[in-house]
């Protein structure tokens, strides 16, 4: 009994030592690929930013007005936020490339699918960027306009505004990732108060002073109640 | 060349304003004759002209340039005698020249044989000629013209212990024109010379002739009724003879002088004329359209005459205060430039002698509605010399040539009525008749082409005037138009280059031919009417149908 | 591509009419059909009073008004079409309009007015406010006077106000733009000023009409380039300045037009105002300090309460722009009461100066910089008029004039601020 049980322990044993000389060159291997992959991508965000600092990146970013975006969302310089974006992709690119090697049944295919998968996150990502500067962007001009304007509650209308963009930004980054299937049903009664959302965006930067008279008019009955003189500040 | 016998003579007419003194010395006195002038007639023919006004010529004791008349029938003796005016006349007509006399119906000299009875007591039967009075309080509301030499309109006579009116200078006792004894002895004075021949006569100071208490005393009704009988009289018995007004009255003021056309034939347009002036140094319109624009209709056989500088100082009687102001400054900024209300000094040094501004100024007398004076030596460019006293500045003799007195005298120099001008820019020397006739770019050869021109068309002297309103106000421009005739004047009154817009549609499917060159210009259509001017550049175009 | 024209092909026709002249005013209109008349009737009599011999034109940048207002400016020409009512004038007024867009824009007509100017080099240029109903024909002479005859390249105006109308020019843009470019220069922004044809050509060749960004620029740029260009400049006094009711949410547009361009400028002019220290005085034509006029009503409760309210709720927003130290005592001093509220002078210059910086690092949109410092100017108008409330007009000025120091004592933590960024 004692002999079988030591027999079979030996042969775990030999079975797991054989399968980890099986797998130990595999794992070297993928070690070695992340390492490289890591030494490629660092050399490769090296580059690329003395590249993109060489060309004035940065400034032409300013120009064209990304920068701005960049630091409202509190990101760090163009040329940084786009090479260390390519030196993840690169690395994980190695690192999968790595795992695939170790020959893992169903992990290959979920590889395939995440390099078959990679445009549409990066789109996504695009517009979730974008969508969530729009909605700080929005959300402060309406806070402002309507602290200025004296109206009761800015922050909470500031705060609406916000949820509502960024609802409707997630449900279409939601679909982009096909994951949509649920939560299309949400975006489309989404879509409607989006509608509504764009429209006022619309009235609100095409008919500013349009909108202002308006609320002028309807909150300015109060100060003339009041029968006081305004100053002119000019 | 006879002269021509339209009784309208006068509005065809180019006259030339010429001091007998001033002209030519046949003697050798050093004081000009009638010799003299009879001599330079084939000058004056030359130059296109087809009147001549002569100043004052009689004798007198010439206190104020011989308008100080001490005897009505005979001519001072420094100009020569009767007989030698009548033969100036003859000639003068022999080439289909027409003589204009001075006639000073509103006063006499102090020296006249008239006043002397006159003063001499008070029952004399020629008290009466003259306005006398007691007291120098009557017709307090009578302005002073001479306002720089007299205190009063009265002046006190000493002898018959009375005071005396006169308008002008206190040498100048008024006749009194309510005296019927006046009138007719007026009209006695001027048939004698209209006997003779003269062909008009220039009234002197007409405005002023009779006085009414409670009045300014000028443009009286009782005044008009005065010339309207001499118009009469002249009508009547001398036909085809004509009487011009000086009256430095506004336009409408002047009106009345022409009667319906039973008063003056011709008038002088006093206010235009330093309009012209303020105009080109404005370089501006304005001014120029604005007072032809008051100027009243006139009867159809009356006409303005129209004149740049005369004997007198450029009168600025007849413009605003700010106007005057700014003439001043512009024209006359040295102080001894001025006299009286107005500035003395002859055409060329006023523009600065720019020859160019010269012939825009000219070029606007010529086409203006009216009949031009031009003053004697102006058609050189004759300089002044404001050192000299009065207006005798713009009163030396004419000069003729670069030698020996201009070749105006033999006279010795000291010798001569008024010293030669001597300064380097417009001295004889430089400026004269004989360099100029020599040269075909010169002032007095273009005097001539442009007189030319606008004696080739009737449209000048009795055409209608319609103003163009180009929105570029530097530029006048206006159509003078008799029957199927029409001329195109377009003028310039700025120192740069203008470009302008004339609406012509009026005048649709018009050529221009322009008048000096005679080349055709581009037909008139619809759009307005481009024209690009240089410097003071003034156009003449004939409108034609082809 | 199809090549734009800044001024209309009939507007340069207009102006081959008017030809070169000495003195050019300038009108911005934009539906003043209510005022303007009686403007340019003073206009044109203070030209013919005061510049009768002078070549003069009229020149009126309309914004697309519908009331007629171009109308009734060029009715003020004068030619030989209306003789009679223009005997008194010695030349053609010319009076012309040209209408530069349909919907109003201040740098637009002010740079259509400037490009007349040059075309028809003008010497001496005005422009005046379409909406100056107490304008007098004399103003005409006080702001052009020095630039025609003195030598003078830009002349702005100064005028009796009441003491507390214009509280930011007097608690913002005066004491900055006197500490920064060190020129007393009494009112930096304004609708009336006189300047030389040279300088409106410079202006005009620094700021290319093809660029567009400057569209909104007002004529607060104008007196920073006459700064900028070391121009001879001087203050005419005006008179009264009428009170014209203004709704109170006229405030962000004003901070718009004033702030927004004097932060701008600081950018570019850096190497002109950091080597500046101190101020110095500009000389001025008629009284130096303005006198003040009867008191008017004002809601000095609404002021604090949109202070308080704001700085709770922007507090967000104040994060980015405001240094730390700043905003804490902002917040201290809102939750004060109305008795011992004060928005110290050194508080404010330092709020100023850290928007000022924020503004130009973009921390946030630059509008919206702008805008949020409405809530704070409403603090500081708030302790402003308490101070001032009984005081007289020297109690005022000197007050003003402290103010303007403590601008000018501080000017180091702006500078520190700046090279930090750079």
């Amino acid at each position: 009994m004692r002999e079988l049980i030591i027999a079979e322990l030996s042969q775990v044993l030999e079975e797991m030592a054989r399968g980890f000389a099986h797998y130990l060159p595999r794992l070297i291997v993928m070690l070695i690929l992340a390492l490289a992959g890591w030494l490629i991508a660092y050399v490769a965000k090296i580059i690329l930013r003395s590249i993109l600092r060489l060309i004035q990146f940065d400034r032409l970013s300013e120009n064209a007005g990304a920068s701005q975006l960049l630091n409202k969302a509190a990101l760090p310089s163009a040329t940084e936020v786009l090479s260390r974006f390519v030196f993840w992709v690169v690395w994980l690119g190695f690192i999968l490339l790595g795992v695939s090697v170790l020959g893992i049944l169903g992990l290959q295919e979920q590889v395939a699918k995440f390099f078959i998968f990679l445009p549409r996150l990066f789109v996504a990502m695009f517009i979730f960027f974008f969508g969530l500067l729009a909605a700080t962007f929005f959300s402060r001009a309406v806070l402002l306009a309507s602290v200025n304007a004296n109206v009761p509650s800015p922050r909470f209308l500031s705060l609406a505004v916000r949820t509502v963009i960024i609802v409707f930004v997630l449900s279409i980054v939601f679909e982009e990732l096909g994951l949509a299937e649920q939560t299309m049903l949400v975006a489309f009664g989404i879509v409607f108060g989006a509608l509504m959302l764009g429209l006022a965006i619309a009235f609100g930067l095409g008919g500013r002073d349009l909108a202002q008279a308006f609320l002028e008019r309807r909150f300015l009955r109060i100060s003339k109640d009041e029968n006081e003189d305004e100053l002119s500040p000019l | 060349m006879p002269l021509n016998e339209d009784a309208l003579w006068y509005k065809d007419a180019v006259i030339y304003q010429v001091h007998v003194r001033t002209f030519q010395d046949s003697n050798g006195d050093g004081i000009g004759d009638f010799q003299g002038l009879e001599q330079k007639l084939g000058y004056l023919q030359e130059l296109g002209i087809n009147a001549i006004w002569l100043m004052p010529f009689f004798p007198s004791p010439l206190r104020d340039d011989g308008y100080d008349i001490a005897d009505y029938c005979s001519v001072h003796s420094s100009y020569g005698t009767l007989e030698d005016f009548r033969k100036l006349l003859e000639s003068a007509h022999h080439r289909g020249i027409r003589i204009i006399i001075e006639m000073v119906l509103n006063h006499t000299s102090d020296q006249h044989p008239w006043f002397q009875e006159s003063r001499s007591s008070t029952d004399n039967p020629r008290r009466d000629w003259y306005v006398w009075s007691d007291t120098d309080n009557r017709y307090k509301g009578t302005r002073i013209i001479f306002l720089d030499t007299e205190k009063s309109n009265w002046a006190w006579d000493p002898i018959s212990k009375a005071y005396y009116w006169h308008r002008f200078f206190s040498h100048q006792p008024d006749l009194n024109y309510d005296n019927p004894a006046v009138r007719e002895q007026m009209w006695q004075v001027m048939s004698f010379w209209l006997e003779m021949g003269v062909d008009g006569f220039r009234l002197d100071a007409v405005p002023y002739l009779v006085e009414r208490e409670g009045t300014h005393c000028e443009n009286l009704p009782e005044t008009h009724a005065v010339l309207k009988d001499l118009r009469r009289r002249l009508d009547e018995q001398y036909p085809g003879r004509m009487l011009l007004a000086e009256a430095n009255q506004w336009p409408t003021d002047l009106r009345p002088y022409f009667g319906d056309g039973d008063e003056f034939h011709m008038a002088f347009h006093f206010p235009l004329m330093p309009r012209m002036f303020m105009g080109l140094k404005l370089e501006d319109r304005k001014p120029i359209t604005e007072i032809l624009q008051q100027t009243p209709e006139i009867p159809a056989t009356c006409q303005w005459s129209l004149f740049l500088r005369n004997h007198d100082e450029l009168t600025l009687e007849m413009v605003t205060d700010m106007e005057r102001d700014y003439m001043y400054d512009s024209y006359a900024e040295d102080k001894t430039m001025r006299i009286n209300l107005g500035i003395r000094r002859r055409l060329a040094p006023l523009l600065q002698n720019d020859r160019r501004r010269i012939e825009l100024m000219n070029g606007m007398l010529m086409s203006l509605p009216g009949t031009p004076i031009i003053y004697y030596g102006d058609e050189i460019g004759m300089g002044d010399n404001i050192n000299l006293g009065d207006r005798n500045g713009v009163r030396t003799p004419m000069q003729w040539s670069g030698g020996w007195d201009a070749g105006f005298s033999t006279a010795e120099p000291d010798r001569l009525y008024a010293p030669l001008i001597q300064n380097p820019v417009y001295g004889y020397p430089a400026v004269n008749v004989l360099s100029q006739i020599g040269s075909d770019h010169s002032l007095l050869r273009w005097m001539q082409r442009i007189i030319l021109v606008r004696r080739s068309s009737a449209v000048f002297g009795r055409g209608s005037i319609e103003f163009i309103h180009p929105a570029n106000h530097r530029i006048l421009a206006y159509i003078r138009r008799l029957g199927n005739e029409a001329v195109l004047a377009v003028n310039n009154l700025s120192g740069a280059a203008q470009a302008v817009e004339l609406d012509m549609r009026k005048y649709k499917g018009n050529i221009l031919i322009e008048m000096f060159g005679k080349n055709i210009f581009p037909r008139v259509s619809d759009q307005p009417y481009l024209l690009t001017m240089g410097p003071y550049q003034f156009y003449w175009f004939k409108l034609r149908r082809v | 591509m199809a090549e734009e024209n800044l001024l209309t092909d009939d507007f340069v026709r207009q102006l081959i009419n008017v030809g070169e002249v000495d003195i050019l005013v300038g009108l911005p209109t934009y539906n003043n059909a209510k005022t303007i008349g009686a403007v340019v009737q003073s206009v044109q009599s203070g030209i013919l009073r005061w510049f009768p011999r002078e070549r003069a034109v009229i020149i009126n940048a309309d914004g697309g008004s519908r009331d007629g207002t171009p109308g009734l400016v060029t009715g003020v020409s004068i030619d030989d079409m209306r003789p009679v009512a223009s005997m008194n004038a010695l030349r053609t007024l010319h009076s012309i309009s040209t209408q530069y867009a349909n919907t109003p824009a201040n740098g637009v007509a002010l740079r259509s007015i400037l490009a007349a100017a040059e075309l028809l080099r003008a010497k001496a240029c005005v422009v005046i406010s379409p909406d100056s109903e107490n304008i007098e024909g004399e103003w005409l002479w006080r702001l052009l006077r020095p630039v025609y005859k003195d030598g003078f390249d830009f002349v702005t105006p100064t005028y009796h106000r009441h003491k507390f109308d214009g509280l930011l020019v007097t608690n913002l843009l005066y004491p900055m733009t006197r500490a920064l470019y060190g020129l007393r220069i009494r009112e930096p922004y304004t609708s009336e000023y006189g300047f030389s044809g040279n300088l409106g050509s410079q202006f005009l060749a620094r700021n290319p009409w093809e660029d567009k960004s400057n569209d909104s620029w007002g004529e607060l740029r104008f007196t920073l380039e006459a700064i900028r260009e070391r121009s001879r400049i001087c203050q005419a006094f005006l008179g009264n300045k009428h009170h014209v009711e203004r709704r109170p949410s006229d405030l962000v547009p004003a901070l718009r037009q004033t702030v927004g361009p004097l932060f701008s400028a600081l950018d570019s002019d850096f190497s002109i105002w950091s080597s500046v220290t101190g101020s110095q005085p500009i000389g001025t034509t008629g009284p130096d300090s303005p006198e003040l006029l009867e008191p008017v009503r004002v809601n000095r409760k609404r002021l604090r309460e949109m202070f308080s309210s704001g700085v709770a709720d922007l507090s967000s927003v104040f994060q980015s722009i405001l240094a730390a130290s700043t905003l804490s005592e902002l917040q201290r001093i809102a939750r004060q009461s109305e008795t011992e509220f004060e928005y110290s002078a050194e508080l404010w210059v330092r709020t100023v100066y850290e928007f000022a910086a924020s503004y130009r690092k973009s921390v946030i949109n630059r509008d919206h910089i702008i805008q949020a410092l409405a809530p704070l100017f409403r603090g500081r108008a708030f302790t402003f008029i308490t101070e001032n409330r009984n005081g007289s007009a020297a109690d005022v000025e000197n007050n003003i004039e402290s103010l303007c120091l403590e601008f000018e004592r501080l000017k180091p933590y702006l500078l520190q601020m700046w090279r930090s960024g750079q």
